[in-house]
């Protein structure tokens, strides 16, 4: 099979990430393999990927792995791919830290960073992995830190959105794909967030600094010949490192969606019934990958978890939910399979970038073995007015195996979507559901949920 | 003239060096910030080493005022 270069990377013309009969192969220029192996002569590479932060690698020969390159690395594929634009508040401030900390380890070997791209960073359940092994490479006393602007847009500048004025970040950097420009948020501050000499340093005066150099060639060409002492550069990184972990949100009043688990409309005992089902279907489909669409705070992927599933990746739209979940899978070790994910189901992350295939779509990096889709339906089909028979379809696609939860319209969230509105949802009853259900899948078994007039559907599609 | 083409082939020397392995444009603005915060850290060094050195030498004054002192009330302490 031809190899095929994957259509993200570009950036650095020394070498490219590509695919060929399902395997993941890096090929090397011999400048970049020298570097590589500068670096590797360190014994920091070794051990970086011994601790699981770097992506593990082997070296194959050129003509293996079917391509004219001076170097071919092959590395093992990781079960999920996902970008800074769907990770939560919590998950990007992980990722910076993570960053900033394998930078720091580098360092002290005589080691630096090409770049500052969060899209390198990757995660392994909560775990961040760095994946890019071309950006590592030897450090020349004296240098500027040459991925500090790109830190702050994809790293710095997306968290302060968050943390200044209470804005996630997703759908901004969704948008924009490299990060949030400096003068951007710059632009957004006030009196009061500039009197943060953090601030002013990072936003304020780069900004200005830019704009200065825009101007005229002047200010760039003074900075030709400059070094930069090696302890203002890991004290920078030192200091990006406590501002960051000090960041907090500012919207901090509970959402309706962050207190839903310990306070929503049925009693413990649907409840208790409820995780018993997901644990049975768990058995049922041995999923290597689960897929649980409005994972809340996890409570159902923990369940999944310890019901045999390998991994779970959770997707919600509620930003406080996602928060409270990466953080309660951190602390827990049985979570540490679980990544949640930002995810608005009325519309997911397209295909896009340069080419529209730079950064793939929800569709072609989501599927599973088991989805679950529990108090979900009505969201799309009540509060989006998607036709419910789409809905099922979009959910059955994801995965062969899954559970769905029919909430009817006489339950009180469905009572509280339709407070205000007519209702036109002639076709949004549990026969309806079932029918569309069925002629995608078999349903293996369906449960009424305890106290409550809600409905669990198992269907199996294989 | 031939000074001015000598100070501009060193700085594109400057820049080949700088940028060997740079496909990331680094930002002016960025590279500026870094140099002032260069200079502050580089400031707050000498400051401290300045005062280290400074409390050195006053360490040192006392300590010959002290050695002084007790060299004259030794007989008393030793004695002890």
């Amino acid at each position: 099979m031809e190899a095929s270069r994957n259509p993200g990377s570009f950036r650095d013309p020394s070498g490219h990430v590509f695919e060929r009969d399902g395997r993941i192969f890096r090929a090397l220029s011999a400048s970049a393999a020298d570097r590589f192996n500068a670096v590797r002569a360190t014994g920091i590479v070794e051990r970086l990927v011994a601790d699981g932060k770097l992506v593990g690698y082997r070296e194959v020969a050129p003509a293996d792995a079917g391509v004219d390159a001076a170097h071919v690395l092959e590395h093992p594929r990781l079960d999920v791919i996902s970008y800074p634009y769907e990770w939560p508040f919590e998950v990007l401030r992980a990722a910076a830290l993570f960053h900033l900390d394998l930078h720091l380890t580098l360092m002290a070997s005589g080691v630096t960073l090409s770049d500052a791209s969060a899209y390198n960073v990757q995660f392994n359940g909560v775990t961040p992995i760095f994946i890019d092994h071309l950006s590592i490479r030897p450090y020349r006393p004296g240098e500027f830190w040459s991925g500090h602007r790109q830190f702050c847009e994809q790293f710095l500048n997306p968290l302060l959105l968050r943390a200044l004025f209470g804005l996630p970040h997703n759908a901004w950097y969704r948008g924009a794909l490299e990060g949030i420009p400096v003068a951007e948020v710059a632009g957004l501050l006030s009196l009061k967030h500039k009197l943060s000499w953090r601030i002013l340093a990072h936003v304020v005066l780069q900004d200005r600094f830019q704009r200065a150099a825009a101007r005229s060639e002047r200010p760039a060409r003074r900075m030709l010949g400059r070094s930069f002492r090696p302890d203002a550069f890991t004290g920078l990184l030192r200091l990006l490192r406590k501002w960051i972990a000090g960041l907090r949100p500012a919207d901090r009043g509970p959402t309706t969606w962050s207190g839903y688990a310990g306070a929503n409309t049925y009693a413990a005992a649907g409840e208790a019934a409820k995780k018993e089902f997901i644990a049975s279907a768990t058995a049922y489909a041995c999923p290597r990958r689960a897929i649980d669409l409005g994972c809340n705070t996890g409570v159902y992927s923990a369940i999944a978890l310890s019901a045999g599933a390998r991994s779970v990746i959770g997707y919600d739209f509620d930003h406080q939910a996602l928060d409270q979940a990466y953080l309660a899978a951190v602390a827990s070790p049985a979570m540490s399979a679980f990544l949640p994910l930002h995810l608005d189901a009325g519309n997911p992350s397209p295909d896009q970038g340069w080419r529209q295939r730079e950064r793939a779509g929800f569709a072609a990096r989501a599927g599973g073995d088991c989805v679950f889709a529990l108090a979900f339906v009505h969201h799309l089909a009540i509060a989006r007015n998607l036709p419910l028979p789409e809905v099922v379809d979009w959910i059955v696609d994801i995965a062969p195996v899954g559970v769905v939860e029919f909430v009817p319209k006489d339950d009180a969230t469905v009572q509280t979507m339709l407070a205000l509105r007519e209702d036109i949802f002639d076709g949004y009853d549990e026969s309806h559901f079932a029918a569309a259900l069925a002629r995608r899948a078999r349903i293996v078994r369906r449960s009424a949920v305890t106290q409550t007039r809600r409905t669990l559907f198992l269907y199996d599609r294989r | 003239m031939l000074a001015r083409i000598g100070v501009d082939s060193r700085l594109v020397l400057d820049l080949y060096a700088s940028l060997a392995f740079a496909y990331l444009d680094p930002g002016t603005g960025s590279l500026i910030l870094q140099a002032l915060l260069g200079a502050i850290a580089a400031a707050a060094v000498a400051i401290t080493t300045f005062w280290s050195k400074i409390k050195l030498v006053i360490g040192r004054f006392r300590g010959r005022g002290q050695a002084r002192s007790s060299a004259a009330g030794g007989p008393e302490h030793g004695g002890e």
